[in-house]
């Protein structure tokens, strides 16, 4: 019954191609609306991505109460990693192997082969127990550095603000007063570790002229063990030591980054907001151009609220085949493109929550930008619309 | 006109596809979790006050170690007091107060920033409470004694103290001031 009232689902189709240019036009505003969308929530997603895959919720950073829970400014004694092992219960170990990593982290100037200003990049000094403590790192070309060598990260090219050949194995960075080989390239599940460069400990140490550690990390059986690191910190009040696990230490970051990202989603909607607007104008121009054929279907018998979803439907096709052009696009040329910050550097990740943004955004500008404008001309009487020009 | 209508149908059937594309969300990082509570906390708990108790800062200076000693303080002195899972928490001096991390603090107040964490040292105190046999127990204190943030309680139990200066009171039972 109520099909026989509504209007054939190629009439609204049809008319999309009656008007290519203006219908090209609206699809390109359309498109260009939801990939803006797309690009803001894909750095939204990627920013929050890059610091929940960091944090492992059975590792704790140990490192200086005076840092202000920054850690490159944390200095603790060298003995700190067995004095941890040797006191805390619960430790991973493996084959005699304690999964405790002490490390030496800070920023500093780097240069490459073909940068003529050093870039600010990060430099982790480490053992080999920390791909044990950093489960996420995987080596995936080259190999782990030996003395006078490096260890990069798939994004400390971006970090860097150099190219990708600069990094390459066998070139050469050079950072506090020595120059390094790049030794291999390491992934790490699109965590934070991916914008640094890793060296051998000992070998920065000596660079540096330090004998103390940043932090320590350690793997703990269980996420439940991470308080007795904890309590054992609060009871040794002389090493003067704070213990958070890793989890909790880059969730504090992500409240850190809070306004970035709610800025992001304020972005958002001002620009969805602004492609609704654009599809009114778009739609009273194209609503206003037909009044005459509007009113000659209700002449006809077509009900208003017919017409009304045949005008709803046309705009919603359109913004629906804007929203497919944008999410290829954004598939194709936004996600994983590398983005520098303070942390680091992270990828823009048009994933399955950014696509979802996108096409409910290309629906409602679909929906609420057709509805005023078809509203207006079905209020209008027949007889007064028939004789319009 | 066929294949218009064939257009538009792919795109509108395309779409939830393309919605349902895409890894999955990760699951945000998880906290440490706590046991549920299978101790009785009320055999921790006294009805009575007892007598004699000092405050954290005269039983950090005075108290010697493994001597019964009964302390006062309250729960607080760190934007973390407790430990979690674990039935030990920070006690301060109760002559002491905290401030907000930034404001200004004038004598007897300390804030909870890393600013004030050496004066934080002098005037608090980790409380752990223990079993008969000596071992800290495993549930967090909150769900074990009912004790919050900002409460008065008055310890019992005896004094670990080393060489270098820390303090830990190890608590058999304890009063809540209310």
């Amino acid at each position: 019954m109520l099909g026989q009232r509504l209007l054939p689902w190629d009439y609204g189709v049809r008319n999309l191609f009656r008007r290519p240019s203006r219908s090209a036009l609206t699809l390109g505003g359309l498109t260009i609306v939801v990939l803006l969308v797309l690009v803001v929530v894909g750095f939204i997603r990627g920013l929050e991505k890059s610091l929940s895959a960091t944090g492992n919720p059975n590792v704790v950073l140990v490192y200086a109460l005076s840092s202000a829970a920054d850690i490159e400014n944390s200095s603790i004694p060298g003995r700190t990693p067995s004095l941890l092992a040797a006191s805390v219960d619960g430790v991973r170990r493996q084959y005699g192997v304690e999964y405790v990593s002490p490390e030496l982290y800070l920023g500093t100037r780097i240069t490459t082969a073909n940068m003529t200003e050093p870039g600010m990049g990060l430099v982790r000094g480490v053992t080999t127990t920390a791909p044990l403590v950093r489960g996420q790192v995987q080596i995936v070309e080259g190999t782990w550095p030996q003395a006078g060598e490096v260890m990069v990260g798939r994004l400390a090219h971006s970090k860097l603000g150099a190219d990708k050949e600069d990094l390459a194995i066998g070139e050469q960075v050079t950072f506090d007063g020595r120059t390094w080989t790049v030794s291999g390239h390491f992934t790490a599940a699109g965590s934070a570790f991916e914008s640094e460069i890793w060296a051998p400990l000992a070998e920065l140490q000596i660079t540096l002229k330090r004998q103390d550690l940043s932090l320590v990390a350690v793997n703990m059986d269980s996420p439940e063990r991470v308080a007795d690191v904890d309590l054992f910190c609060r009871e040794r009040i002389d090493l003067e030591l704070k213990a958070v696990s890793e989890s909790v230490y880059y969730a504090s970051l992500q409240k850190h980054y809070k306004p970035v990202r709610m800025l992001g989603w304020v972005v958002v909607a001002l620009v969805a907001g602004s492609g609704i607007f654009a599809g009114l104008n778009t739609m009273y121009g194209a609503v206003v151009g037909r009044i005459r054929e509007l009113a000659t279907l209700q002449a006809l018998g077509f009900r208003r609220r017919a017409i009304l979803l045949t005008l709803v439907q046309e705009a919603t096709l359109l913004a629906c085949a804007g929203a497919l052009v944008a999410c290829l696009v954004g598939l194709v040329l936004v996600d994983g493109s590398a983005v520098r910050f303070t942390m680091g550097a992270f990828m823009l990740s048009v994933d399955s929550v950014g696509i979802a943004v996108a096409c409910s955004v290309a629906a409602l500008l679909g929906i609420v930008g057709a509805l005023p404008p078809a509203v207006k001309a079905m209020r209008l009487p027949v007889v007064e619309a028939i004789k319009s020009i | 006109m066929k294949s218009c209508h064939r257009l538009s149908a792919l795109a509108l059937l395309c779409l939830p596809i393309v919605i349902g594309c895409g890894s999955a969300g990760e699951s945000s990082a998880t906290a440490a979790r706590t046991p549920a509570v299978s101790i009785d906390g009320s055999k921790f708990l006294l009805s009575e006050e007892p007598d004699g108790a000092v405050g954290v800062i005269t039983a950090r200076e005075e108290a010697e170690d493994g001597m019964p000693l009964v302390m006062v303080g309250r729960i607080g002195g760190s934007d973390k007091p407790w430990i979690e899972g674990r039935a030990a928490f920070m006690v301060l001096d109760a002559s002491m107060n905290v401030v907000a991390e930034g404001e200004d603090s004038v004598d007897g107040e300390i804030c909870t920033g890393d600013c004030c964490a050496t004066e934080r040292l002098a005037c608090t105190a980790l409380v752990k409470v223990i079993d008969s046999e000596g071992q800290l127990i495993a549930v967090d204190s909150r769900q074990l004694l009912g004790v919050k943030e900002a409460d008065m309680v008055v310890v019992e139990g005896r004094a670990q103290k080393d060489k270098s200066g820390n303090f830990v009171m190890l608590a058999n039972r304890l009063f809540i001031r209310r």
